[in-house]
């Protein structure tokens, strides 16, 4: 039996894992979900064989701990992962089958990319799950604001230097090559010659980015004037009211000044019920929300019925990279989000 | 655009800045036509710019004691407690260390307590055809979780099992050692054997509300449970296919396949494997073997009794007893629709290889071998976020009676409002023939149904897959 299976099989065997040469003297690095993979690889270039263990398509809180992900943590050096709990429901079985003592939780190489990350929705007082599916550290959605893939960068560099010392320069370089088109992305090449990175990194992550904008004057006319890029995109649509279906647009909201007003889950994890989407129908159509966000693996009915009855348009954008061809990989996810939402905006009736 | 900070001071600052910033570039632009000015005002400009930074580093540092000063942490737990002291990532943005860390883990002693989790299983079942004593409502089993890692080396996992009696016991308790070479792993303790699918399965963890016929009449009401321990070894060499192997020994009290001395052990071997098909599709197959000792029935020890020759036979407790299992499980979950749509199929053969003593009516005990077999099919699709519906076959024989056999046909509709409770309706039929009858209050036929309700509390679960 086991011979019949060992002959059909192999041809059909599709590494669901990323499929990483396991050439020798490679670190080897296993992210949980994609966009952690991809800042992995743009850092690690040659010196690293990533496999990330999500796929862009999934809903990163419910990954299926498959035992060839077992296989593969076997012998990587250093894991990657989200933390927050995004994927307490899945990376302890991982680990605690890999028989690698590096990467159990607390090892050197499990590497939390959120320990330096401003979180945000962190819960005060009691939790308690009728709130629905809440996570005790805060929001983990955070590489939803691509400037955190700053910080992630500077993690996983880190990591990097520490489990392979003799690159560490070029590790060092290649962050910061990283870090400088982030930044040329986000804030558009004018800007960034004209003020710096390090500096409109700070400003933006301090939340201060748009007074510097707009108080600071070159040429006769705002700073801001110069911004382009992801968020030159969606600055005219600076406060406009949206309705995301999970809690997961927060930090992006935050990042590009959207203001989330409702969310289609009741609670989150809570699937609506026909009596939510009859009441959110009624306080959506009174009010001026132009768009309802929503995620490519949950359910579209909902949304669907209240785009319909409201006239509010509705997109499905994915926050994680590699899920299909224009969102391949983290920056054409980004160019897909905004350039979406711009578009969205732009031909709604009372866009602006 | 950009939200502000809610400090005033702050906010005041950030208006210092524009301000001075605006003085600079007015500066600046009256003199843009000097060309020759142009490399003074640059260096002026870095210079208010080097100058901003080092204020705003004073007045960060004078935030961070204060807020220190007023004793502004915030309890709660904490994963990631070490970043605090560590020295910045040379070029991470300034991060707003003091304002925006994960809450600190309280200094009580709760932080090093560990995860508790409780689950109970609500169950009423009714026979249509018959008037059954176990029939009604009862709160069939409430389960306590405790859950921690010992030190960097092994975990604990404990679960107390109280019955309808209210009688309690462990019902598994063991230590993993995760950090052994070789790609070892081991176990030692109380714990369910590794025997097929199902058998390691709590019972509120089962995908139906009764346990298979064939798990039942092969270990008993319990699953197979041993205490002992078990080393597992994930095989090298497979590329990217998992192949695992278990080893146990154990005593067991097991009641019906090994219901000897516990001083006669139970070994079993595991193997394992899963094939991934596609992203969305996996095949596992699984094959043990248990060998060990078993003793006298029930009813033979009831026999000797009603012939009343207690005094002079004594039936062997050192029987030989082997059953092994095959098993074969296939799972698809859509990656991208896989929270509203996936499918399981499911299947375990058992075969039992056991010797039994009978009385012959000449009044001697008679030793043959009984070589009976049993399995299920169970099939379940997921058709709705909460929604999913399985069917069950059964078949068994019984390990001391291979012409009794029974068949088994389940309907199960399982509703989960949430990841944390569950209800399941099953309809069940069973048909046995006569002599499987006899074990059963010569019931040959019967049609029941099950209603379960299992909320469990504590710490969001790990799935196993």
């Amino acid at each position: 039996m086991i011979r019949i299976v060992r002959t059909i099989l192999p041809p059909l065997l599709v590494a669901s894992i990323g499929g990483p040469a396991m050439a020798a003297g490679k670190l080897q690095v296993a992210a949980t979900v994609p966009n952690l993979g991809f800042i992995a690889s743009e850092i690690g270039g040659d010196h690293v064989a990533v496999t990330t263990i999500g796929s862009g398509l999934q809903d990163a809180h419910f990954v299926e701990p498959k035992p060839s992900f077992i296989v593969r943590l076997r012998s990587v050096d250093l894991l990657l992962v989200n933390g927050l709990d995004l994927e307490i429901g899945w990376v302890p079985p991982l680990t605690q089958g890999a028989r690698n003592a590096e990467i159990l939780a607390g090892g050197p190489g499990y590497i939390d990319c959120s320990s330096r990350i401003n979180v945000l929705e962190v819960p005060t007082g009691a939790l308690s799950r009728a709130q629905g599916d809440v996570h005790p550290f805060g929001n983990p959605h955070y590489l939803a604001d691509p400037l955190n893939a700053e910080i992630v960068a500077a993690e996983i560099a880190d990591a990097f230097k520490t489990a392979d010392p003799a690159d560490a320069a070029d590790f060092e370089k290649r962050r910061a090559e990283f870090v400088s088109r982030l930044h040329a992305a986000l804030f558009g090449p004018e800007l960034l010659d004209l003020v710096g990175g390090a500096k409109l990194s700070r400003l933006a992550q301090t939340g201060e980015l748009d007074t510097f904008l707009q108080t600071s004057m070159v040429e006769g006319k705002p700073l801001a004037s110069r911004l382009s890029g992801w968020l030159g995109k969606l600055r005219p649509y600076a406060n406009v009211k949206v309705v995301t279906y999970h809690k997961d647009y927060s930090y992006f909201a935050k990042r590009f000044g959207l203001d989330i007003v409702e969310f289609v889950e009741p609670k989150p994890g809570i699937p609506p019920s026909l009596k939510h989407i009859e009441e959110l129908t009624q306080r959506l159509s009174a009010g001026d929300v132009k768009l309802l966000i929503t995620r490519p693996y949950v359910e579209h009915r909902s949304t669907d019925q209240l785009s319909e009855r409201t006239k509010i348009p509705v997109l499905t954008l994915p926050l994680e990279a590699g899920g299909t061809p224009e969102t391949g990989d983290f920056f054409k996810l980004f160019d897909h989000v905004t350039s979406r939402i711009a578009t969205s905006l732009d031909s709604s009736p009372a866009g602006r | 655009m950009f939200k502000a900070f809610s400090w005033k001071d702050l906010v005041c600052h950030a208006a210092a800045i524009a301000a001075i910033m605006l003085c600079c570039l007015a500066t600046v632009r009256a003199e843009e036509t000097t060309q020759a000015d142009a490399g003074v005002v640059a260096a002026m400009q870095r210079e208010i710019r080097d100058l901003k930074e080092q204020l705003r580093a004073l007045k960060e540092q004078v935030d961070a004691l204060t807020r220190a000063g007023t004793g502004a942490a915030t309890p709660g737990p904490s994963a990631a407690p070490q970043e605090q002291v560590a020295p910045q990532a040379p070029l991470a943005p300034e991060p707003q260390q003091p304002l925006t860390q994960p809450p600190r883990a309280a200094s009580t002693g709760n932080a090093f307590n560990p995860a508790i989790s409780a689950v109970f299983q609500a169950i009423g079942n009714a026979s249509i055809d018959h008037d059954i004593d176990d029939e009604g409502l009862s709160l069939s089993e409430a389960e306590i979780g405790l859950q921690a890692v010992v030190d960097p080396y092994a975990r604990v996992d404990l679960f107390l099992a109280f019955g309808t009696d209210g009688e309690a016991e462990v019902e598994e308790g063991y230590g993993t050692f995760l950090t052994l070479p070789g790609g070892l792993q081991a176990k030692a303790g109380r714990f369910k054997s590794n025997f097929g699918k199902w058998n390691q399965l709590h019972n509120h963890a089962f995908p139906t509300v009764d346990r298979p016929d064939a798990l039942t009449s092969f270990f008993g009401e319990e699953s197979l449970t041993g205490d002992g321990a078990s080393l597992s070894w994930l095989l090298p060499g497979t590329g990217s296919t998992f192949v695992e192997s278990v080893t146990e020994i154990t005593s067991t009290s097991n009641d019906v396949m090994f219901n000897a001395r516990r001083s006669d052990p139970m070994l079993l071997e595991h193997l394992s494997s899963v094939f991934t098909l596609s992203p969305s599709a996996t095949i596992g197959v699984g094959a043990t073997g248990a060998t060990g000792k078993a003793g006298p029935t029930e009813e033979l020890v009831d026999a000797i009794d009603d012939a009343g020759l207690s005094a002079t036979l004594t039936p062997s407790d050192d029987l030989p007893s082997n059953v092994f299992g095959v098993d074969l499980t296939y799972k698809w979950k859509p990656l991208q629709s896989g929270l509203y749509r996936s499918f399981l199929w499911q299947t375990e053969a058992v075969h039992s290889v056991r010797d039994v003593e009978e009385l012959d009516p000449s009044g001697v005990l008679l030793e043959g071998t009984v070589r009976s077999f049993g399995g299920y099919s169970y099939a379940e699709y997921q058709f709705a976020k909460r929604w999913r519906a399985g069917l069950r076959y059964d078949y068994t024989e019984f390990p001391d009676d291979d012409s009794a056999h029974q068949r088994g046909g389940s309907a199960v509709l399982r509703v989960q409002p949430t990841e944390f409770q569950e209800f399941r309706f099953q309809f069940k039929h069973t048909g046995r023939n006569e002599e499987a009858a006899a074990r059963f209050d010569d019931i040959d036929s019967d049609n029941e149904f099950f209603i379960e309700w299992i909320p469990s509390i504590g710490p969001h679960p790990a799935h196993a897959y």
